[in-house]
C-alpha cells in the first residue's frame, strides 16, 4: 500500500499551517510521534464558516450516550499506526457504544481537517492525503453496509474528498476535467444500471417521504389550480421516470364533483447527451404515462421537447394550444437525476416566465444555500449536516443495517455528496458558471424574477403532513411564507417544495 | 341544490320538512295578509334568481316570469329580493320564515330561538361550527386522496419495474420457491464463478433474501421468494442446509468474514470479498449470508427484499456472468415486489391493488 510512502511523506511535513490546531503543536519534528500533541478536539472556533451550532447538534447526535471525547485515546492510535496498518482492528473493538461514538466523532474530526486542507488558499494537499488514508482505514471495515450511519456516510464523504484530491492532482497535471459527477470515473458511474437504480429508487420512496413529499405537494397545488379547467398543459424540467403524474392523473379522474377530467398533456423536455444511462429515456416514460391514463380513464398526450447541448430553454419551441392552462414543474430533488446546472435550471424557469404560466412549482433541497458558512468549509459542513440527517432519516424508517439501505445510499447518496463536494471546490460560491446569478434557493430566485408566491393550501399542509406520518415522527413539515412546505428531519430542513404564479394572474389557488 | 326534504347537515337552511301544499302560497291570516316566505319557496326564489344570473342580473319582473308562481307579485318579489340582496345570509331566513311548522327538526329549534335573541352571536358560532366540521370533513377527505394517490404511485412504480424485470428476462433463469424463513443456498458451481451472485453489469441477477420471521424489522416471512441462479452454474438446494458448507464454498475466495460481519445486528453480513472493492463505500449488492437469529450462524442469503405484503412475483433473471476477480463492482439486483416499509407504516396504506 502507499502508506509505506506516506510515512516518509509525512516525517518531512510541516504542519504549520494547519489553522485548526490553533494553539497545539504545528510543528512535526521527526518520528511520527508528536501526534499526540495534535489534540483530537479541534479548535472549532478558528474553523472558519458560521454553521458550528448545527454541528454541534451533529456531534450530539453520534454521541448516543453523551460521552464525551477522550482525548487519551487517540495519541496512542496515532503513534502506532504509521507503520500498522490495521488500526482498524483496534477502533472496531472499541468497546460497545463508547467506541462506536468517539469513532465517529474522529470520523468527523478528521473529514473536517481533511476538508479544511484542501480549502481555500492554504491547500494542504499533502495533509489532505495523510488524512484521507486513515480516513479509510477507519471506514474501511465498515463499510458497505456494516458500521454505523457515520461510518458509512464518512466513507462516502471520503471517497468525494479523495475525488477532489485526486481531481486536483489531475488538474495540476493538466490532466482533464473532472466529471461533474466527480472526478473519479471508476468509481462513479460504472455500474448503475437501469435496473439497480429503480430498484433504489422504489425503495427510497417506500423508505422515506422524501420523493412523495415534493411530488404530492406540487400535485395537489396543481390539481387545486387547474384541476377544474378543461385543458391542462404540464410542462416537465426533467420528467425521469414520470412517477409524479401517476398520481397526478389519479386525483385528476377522481375529482369531486363528477366533473369530466381535463385533457392532459405532457411535455417533457430532454437534454441530447445528458449522459444518463441509468434513467429512463424520456420517450419510454412518455410511453409507460400513456399506458397509465389508458388503464384510469384519463385523456392524455405526450411531448418531448429536445433542448440544444447548452441546455437553455427556448419557450417558443413549445407547442401551445389556446384555452389551455400552463403549468410548469420544476423537481430537483430526486436524487438520482443528473446534475443541471444553475443556468440550466434558470433559463427554464425564466423562459416559463415569458409565458405566463398559471401555475409554477418546485422542489429543491435545502442544501448548500449558503447559510451555513462561506467558502467550501462552510458548503463542506453544510452537506456533512444534511446528508447526516438523510442518513438519520432513512434509518428510523429502516432501523437494521440492511442491504436495501446501503443500495440506496450507493446508488444515490455517494455520487450525490461527491458531485456536490466536487462542484463546491471547483467553483466559488457566488460564481456559477452561467452567470445564473443564483445565491440563494430557487425559491427565493423565482421572488425575485418576478413571480408571485401562490397559496398552500389547507389540504396541502393536510396532505404533508399525514404523508410525513406515515413514515416516522422525526420528520416534520413546516409551511414557510404561505407559499412553502419544508420537510426537515429532525431539527434539519431536508428539501422544500413551493408554488408560485405569474403576477399576471388572479390569485387561482384556494 | 338544496332539497327541502332531506336534512344536510352543513347548511343553515336545514329544515324539516315544509311540505307545501300544491296551491303554493301560504298567507298569514293577519287583518293585512302578508306572504310567508317559506322555505320551498324560497328556494324557489332562488333557483329563479340563480337562473337569471344572480341577485344584481335578476329582477323582480324576470324572477316572477321565472318562478311561475301564481299570486306571487312585483311587490312581493321587489322586497324579498332586496332583503336577498342585502344580507345573502342563511341565517336571516330563519327569522324571517314561518316559525310555526311543527315538522322541524329540535336541534333547529334550539338554534332559531337562540338566534333571535342573540343572531350575531349564533350566526358566528355557526359559523364556527361548519368551519370545524368543514376541516374535519376536508381532513378525511385528504386522507383517503392520500391513499388512492399513494396506491397510483406504487402501482406506477411497480408496473415499471416489471417491465425492467421482464427486460432482464432473456437469460436462463431457474426459479425457485422458497416457504417463509428459509433460504436457499447454493453450492459452489464449477466454473470460475465463487457463487450464485450475479453481477449487474452482466445483466442483473435479482435474489431474494429471507429475513426469516423473527426479523427484528417485524416483516412477516416472504411467502414467495424467487431465488434465481442459472441453471448451468447454480444447484440449488430448497432446504436449508448446514451454514457453514455453504459459507464456505460462498468464501472462498475470502477469509475476512470478521471485517465483514456486524456485530450491532442480530444479523451477521458476509460478504465474499471478492466482491469488495477497495474498501471504499462501494460494495456488491451482494447481500450475502443472512442469519436466522436463533441459528447464530451466519447463512448466505441472497439478497433481502423485505415485502411485507405478499403479492405478485417478479420472476427475474439472474445473470450468469460473474466476476470473480473483484475488479468491477459485482452487484445483484434486488427482487423487488412490494414497498419495503418500516414497521410504522399502515399496511393496507401500500397494499397494491394488483
Amino acid at each position: 500500500m502507499a502508506l509505506a510512502n506516506d510515512v516518509d511523506d509525512v516525517t518531512m511535513m510541516e504542519f504549520s499551517g494547519h489553522s485548526t490546531t490553533a494553539a497545539d503543536a504545528d510543528e512535526f519534528d521527526g518520528g511520527c510521534c508528536d501526534w499526540s500533541d495534535w489534540s483530537p478536539v479541534v479548535d472549532w472556533d478558528a474553523v472558519p464558516g458560521s454553521g458550528l451550532d448545527g454541528f454541534h447538534d451533529l456531534m450530539e447526535s453520534m454521541l448516543e450516550d453523551g460521552t464525551g471525547p477522550h482525548p487519551h485515546h487517540l495519541p496512542p492510535q496515532w503513534c502506532d499506526s504509521p507503520p500498522s496498518v490495521h488500526d482498524a482492528t483496534n477502533d472496531r473493538e472499541g468497546d460497545g457504544t463508547d467506541g462506536h461514538d468517539f469513532k465517529g466523532l474522529r470520523l468527523v474530526h478528521l473529514l473536517l481537517a481533511a476538508a479544511e486542507a484542501l480549502s481555500g488558499k492554504g491547500e494542504n494537499r499533502e495533509l489532505a492525503r495523510v488524512i484521507l488514508v486513515r480516513l479509510k482505514e477507519l471506514v474501511s471495515p465498515a463499510s458497505g453496509g456494516g458500521g454505523t450511519n457515520m461510518e458509512r456516510l464518512a466513507g462516502h464523504f471520503t471517497d468525494a474528498l479523495q475525488g477532489l484530491l485526486e481531481g486536483a492532482r489531475a488538474a495540476g497535471q493538466g490532466g482533464g476535467g473532472k466529471h461533474s459527477i466527480g472526478g473519479r470515473p471508476h468509481r462513479e458511474e460504472v455500474c448503475y444500471n437501469q435496473t439497480e437504480v429503480l430498484v433504489a429508487f422504489h425503495l427510497l420512496q417506500d423508505m422515506s417521504p422524501y420523493v412523495k413529499f415534493g411530488h404530492f405537494t406540487a400535485n395537489q397545488a396543481i390539481l387545486e389550480a387547474v384541476g377544474h379547467e378543461r385543458r391542462v398543459h404540464v410542462v416537465d424540467y426533467d420528467i425521469m421516470e414520470g412517477v409524479q403524474w401517476a398520481s397526478l392523473m389519479q386525483a385528476l379522474v377522481s375529482q369531486k364533483g363528477g366533473r369530466p377530467s381535463p385533457h392532459l398533456r405532457i411535455t417533457a423536455l430532454s437534454r441530447a447527451g445528458s449522459g444518463r444511462r441509468w434513467t429512463p429515456t424520456v420517450q419510454d416514460t412518455g410511453r409507460r404515462l400513456a399506458a397509465y391514463a389508458k388503464s384510469v380513464g384519463q385523456p392524455f398526450s405526450f411531448h418531448q421537447c429536445r433542448l440544444d447541448p447548452d441546455k437553455t430553454f427556448p419557450p417558443a419551441v413549445l407547442k401551445l394550444v389556446p384555452g389551455e392552462a400552463l403549468v410548469f414543474n420544476c423537481m430537483l430533488h430526486l436524487p438520482h437525476s443528473a446534475y443541471h446546472t444553475p443556468g440550466s435550471v434558470a433559463s427554464f424557469l425564466s423562459g416559463a416566465r415569458a409565458l405566463s404560466p398559471r401555475l409554477v412549482t418546485l422542489a429543491e433541497e435545502e442544501v448548500g444555500l449558503g447559510g451555513g458558512g462561506v467558502g467550501f468549509m462552510g458548503g463542506f459542513m453544510d452537506s456533512l449536516q444534511h446528508y447526516s440527517a438523510v442518513y438519520d432519516s432513512l434509518e428510523a424508517g429502516f432501523p437494521m443495517p440492511d442491504r436495501a439501505r446501503a443500495l440506496v445510499e450507493r446508488v444515490f447518496l455517494g455520487p450525490r455528496i461527491a458531485g456536490t463536494l466536487a462542484r463546491m471546490h471547483r467553483g466559488r460560491p457566488g460564481e456559477e458558471e452561467d452567470g445564473s446569478g443564483k445565491v440563494g434557493s430557487w425559491g427565493e430566485w423565482l421572488g425575485a424574477e418576478g413571480y408571485r408566491p401562490g397559496r398552500v393550501s389547507f389540504s396541502n399542509h393536510c396532505q404533508a403532513k399525514l404523508l410525513v406520518g406515515l413514515f416516522n415522527d422525526g420528520y416534520r413539515v413546516e409551511e414557510v411564507a404561505g407559499n412553502r412546505l419544508v420537510l426537515g428531519w429532525k431539527s434539519r430542513r431536508l428539501l422544500s417544495a413551493s408554488i408560485w404564479t405569474s403576477s399576471s394572474d388572479p390569485d387561482s389557488l384556494d | 341544490m338544496f332539497h327541502p326534504k332531506k336534512p344536510s347537515g352543513m347548511n343553515s337552511h336545514e329544515r324539516g320538512m315544509c311540505v307545501q301544499g300544491d296551491s303554493g302560497l301560504v298567507l298569514t291570516t293577519d287583518p293585512k295578509p302578508r306572504l310567508r316566505w317559506t322555505v320551498e319557496l324560497h328556494e324557489r326564489f332562488v333557483d329563479a334568481v340563480t337562473q337569471l344570473g344572480g341577485p344584481d342580473k335578476a329582477t323582480p319582473k324576470t324572477i316572477m316570469r321565472v318562478m311561475g308562481v301564481k299570486g306571487l307579485t312585483l311587490y312581493h318579489l321587489k322586497s324579498h329580493l332586496q332583503k336577498f340582496r342585502l344580507g345573502k345570509q342563511p341565517h336571516k331566513e330563519f327569522n324571517d320564515h314561518s316559525i310555526k311548522d311543527g315538522k322541524r327538526a329540535s336541534a333547529l329549534e334550539l338554534q332559531r330561538s337562540s338566534a333571535s335573541s342573540s343572531a350575531m352571536i349564533g350566526r358566528s358560532m355557526n359559523e364556527m361550527q361548519m368551519e370545524v366540521q368543514r376541516r374535519l370533513h376536508e381532513q378525511l377527505e385528504v386522507q383517503r386522496h392520500l391513499q388512492l394517490r399513494i396506491e397510483a404511485q406504487g402501482k406506477y412504480m411497480q408496473a415499471m419495474l416489471e417491465k425492467a424485470c421482464q427486460t432482464l428476462a432473456g437469460e436462463s433463469m431457474v426459479l425457485h420457491n422458497s416457504s417463509g424463513g428459509g433460504y436457499h443456498s447454493h453450492k459452489t458451481p464449477s466454473s470460475n464463478m465463487p457463487n450464485s451472485m450475479n453481477s449487474i453489469g452482466g445483466g442483473g441477477a435479482p435474489f431474494v433474501k429471507d429475513f426469516g420471521s423473527s426479523s427484528p424489522l417485524n416483516f412477516p416471512s416472504f411467502q414467495d421468494l424467487n431465488i434465481y441462479g442459472s441453471a448451468d452454474q447454480l444447484d440449488l438446494h430448497p432446504t436449508l442446509d448446514r451454514p457453514s458448507l455453504s459459507l464456505d464454498s460462498y468464501h472462498l475466495p475470502s477469509n475476512n468474514n470478521s471485517n465483514n460481519s456486524h456485530d450491532n445486528t442480530g444479523f451477521g453480513k458476509k460478504r465474499p470479498s471478492s466482491f469488495v472493492t477497495g474498501g471504499s463505500g462501494k460494495n456488491p449488492l451482494l447481500w450475502s449470508a443472512d442469519d436466522l437469529p436463533d441459528h447464530g450462524h451466519e447463512q448466505i442469503h441472497t439478497p433481502e427484499m423485505v415485502d411485507s405484503i405478499s403479492v405478485d412475483i417478479y420472476e427475474t433473471k439472474p445473470a450468469p456472468a460473474l466476476h470473480g476477480g473483484g475488479g468491477g463492482d459485482d452487484q445483484t439486483e434486488k427482487n423487488l415486489q412490494k414497498p419495503l416499509k418500516s414497521h410504522r407504516h399502515d399496511e393496507h396504506l401500500f397494499q397494491q391493488a394488483g
